[in-house]
């Protein structure tokens, strides 16, 4: 009875605390709802009483965002198949094997994790520049996330096949599989969920990236859409409303994954990032 | 060729092919633009020798010319201040909260990995959002601490120079928070439950097993979470495009702002590698703490 009792209550305090929390979130669907002088009004009106369900429309027509969004989803894709083609492979070395060599990998790879973008993009920017490849400006974008993101992936995925019992590979070699058959056949399909949660927590990145993008691309044609988000908030901007709707429709996928798959995202991150 | 055909497809080579192709593509795309950039600090380059790697060396001058700079120090300031008070917001609640869902109760798991969702929003989409949260006239949290009575009239958080740091300080404790929960939830969830069983036993209250099991316990994943912290909060750049871009006057500026601010706004290259190769220096630091934190999974 009373283990009940404190259970509900707890729930409920958790409640509060994930609505204070996520209050921001709220405030972003709302404001996209209201009419220009609601969205002004003092006091400010917590549940918008008109609600403007065609500003979704409007804002996708007037900003573009079909293209933006295509954009972001190239650089997204680009970036994440060339990660998981490359850093599939290495995560697994590293994994399986434990020596000095390793080690030094392993440590080359932690440290390339935490250089900021904002501070390698002056040297790349200038290196790409001088080998012609800002004349594919999504291209070298994707590069440059692959770089950014690579050694993420591979610390998370290296995690997942920790897990996979080296046995089952072992027999697979002694029915006579080769190497290749053993990791494509056995290794692969067993570390395959570990494998697509990380790649969808880099795929979450690369779509919000901004800096890279910012830099790189100039032709509006091909900005994704952080840039356009960018582009869309001026300095003395009072189309709030708009810039709400944008953002709703750019991260509302997102977090419509993110909350599907969310136990298996946190759990994923932890496994990587400590322990 | 048949040799290391077969070694490829079904021995050693296998597995240093898969290795090798990776590293390579790293060293290329991150370990030459590290190396440079050191160049380029050293180097004269403006708009004209972009193009090319013949640039005139000067030595030390980028160096001194960017500590006589007078926006130099305000700027080193900002970023201390910006990186002290982040890591100490996000990781006093985070622990709170981490704390707080460590007391079990049926969906509590649930409930703490929805706060993660701050953590996949794109950075500027987080701007965007605070930004407007944050506005001077019609801002929702001006109006909350109206109500509360905390303040009497409206701060003006992005184009005051006194708040326009903590406006930006603001919406990155809300971004980093759950980031620093969810590890240290893991960090707790690690410690025995034996000990507190003992220590109850013993007579110690509530306080007494906080300090003398739980902090010291926790200590190498704490030391961790500061250093991702510094690693996270000095890689934060989303959030200054999104809220204020450095205004007004520099008073919101931090180093890795500057440093794209210098190379992609005034296009002087060499002042932003130069900021870029000092800065770079404090991030590898930290990483080393951080890789020494986490040795035992390292090292097995």
């Amino acid at each position: 009875m009373s283990d009940t009792f404190r259970n509900r209550l707890m729930f409920a305090v958790a409640l509060v605390l994930a609505a204070i929390y996520l209050f921001p979130l709220y405030w972003m669907y709302t404001t996209a709802l209201k009419t220009g002088s609601a969205m002004f009004a003092t006091p400010p009106k917590f549940l918008p009483s008109d609600p403007q369900w065609n500003i979704y429309a409007d804002v996708w027509q007037s900003r573009n965002m079909g293209r933006y969004l295509w954009n972001s989803l190239v650089i997204a894709f680009g970036a994440v198949s060339l990660i998981a083609v490359l850093g599939v492979g290495c995560a697994y070395v590293l994994a399986r094997y434990r020596n000095v060599w390793v080690e030094i990998g392993l440590f080359l790879i932690l440290m390339l994790q935490v250089l900021p973008a904002s501070l390698m993009v002056t040297p790349i920017f200038v290196g790409f520049s001088q080998f012609g490849l800002l004349d594919t400006p999504r291209f070298a974008v994707i590069l440059a996330i692959a770089a950014k993101s690579m050694p993420f992936f591979v610390v998370l995925v290296r995690a997942t096949f920790m897990s996979v019992p080296m046995e089952l590979e072992e027999a697979a070699l002694v029915d006579g599989n080769s190497r290749i058959g053993a990791f494509f056949n056995i290794v692969l399909p067993l570390a395959r969920n570990g494998i697509l949660v990380s790649a969808i927590l880099i795929f979450m990145q690369a779509f919000g990236e901004f800096v890279y993008s910012k830099s790189m691309i100039q032709a509006v044609e091909l900005q994704p859409a952080s840039v356009g988000l960018n582009s869309f908030m001026g300095p003395n901007t009072n189309e709030w409303n708009n810039i709400m709707a944008y953002a709703t429709i750019y991260v509302t996928p997102i977090l419509a994954a993110f909350v599907l798959l969310q136990r298996r995202i946190v759990s994923g991150l932890t496994s990587g990032a400590l322990k | 060729m048949k040799r290391i055909l077969a070694s490829v497809t079904d021995g050693k080579g296998f597995d240093i092919g898969l290795v090798l192709l990776p590293l390579a593509f790293l060293f290329v795309m991150s370990g030459l633009p590290l190396v440079y950039n050191v160049v380029m600090s050293f180097q004269e380059v403006d708009m004209f020798s972009l193009g090319t790697f013949a640039r005139p060396f000067v030595g030390f001058k980028n160096y001194v010319d960017l500590f006589a700079q007078p926006e130099t120090r305000p700027i080193l300031v900002n970023t201390a201040l910006f990186v002290s008070a982040s890591i100490a917001g996000q990781f006093l609640i985070g622990f709170g909260l981490a704390l707080f869902f460590w007391m079990n109760f049926p969906g509590a798991s649930w409930m703490r990995g929805l706060f993660l969702v701050s953590w996949v929003m794109p950075g500027l989409v987080v701007g965007a959002v605070w930004n407007w949260i944050l506005s001077g006239d019609f801002g929702v949290l001006n109006f909350f601490l109206r109500e509360i009575g905390v303040i009497e009239g409206n701060i003006f958080w992005r184009s005051d120079p006194h708040y326009s740091l903590w406006a930006v300080i603001i919406a990155n404790i809300w971004l980093g928070t759950s980031f620093n929960m969810i590890l240290l939830s893991v960090g707790l969830s690690g410690i025995p439950k034996d000990l507190f069983e003992a220590a109850e036993l013993d007579g110690a209250n509530a306080l007494q097993r906080f300090f003398t099991i739980t902090l010291p316990m926790m200590r190498s994943t704490i030391g961790a979470i500061i250093a991702l912290g510094l690693i996270f909060t000095l890689q934060q750049f989303d959030l200054f495009a999104g809220i204020t871009s450095g205004g007004p006057n520099n008073s919101s500026n931090v180093t890795q702002y500057w440093a794209w601010d210098l190379s992609f706004r005034q296009y002087d290259f060499a002042k932003g590698a130069t900021i870029s190769v000092i800065m770079i220096v404090f991030v590898m630091l930290a990483s080393i703490v951080y890789v020494r934190s986490t040795r035992h999974e390292v090292r097995g």
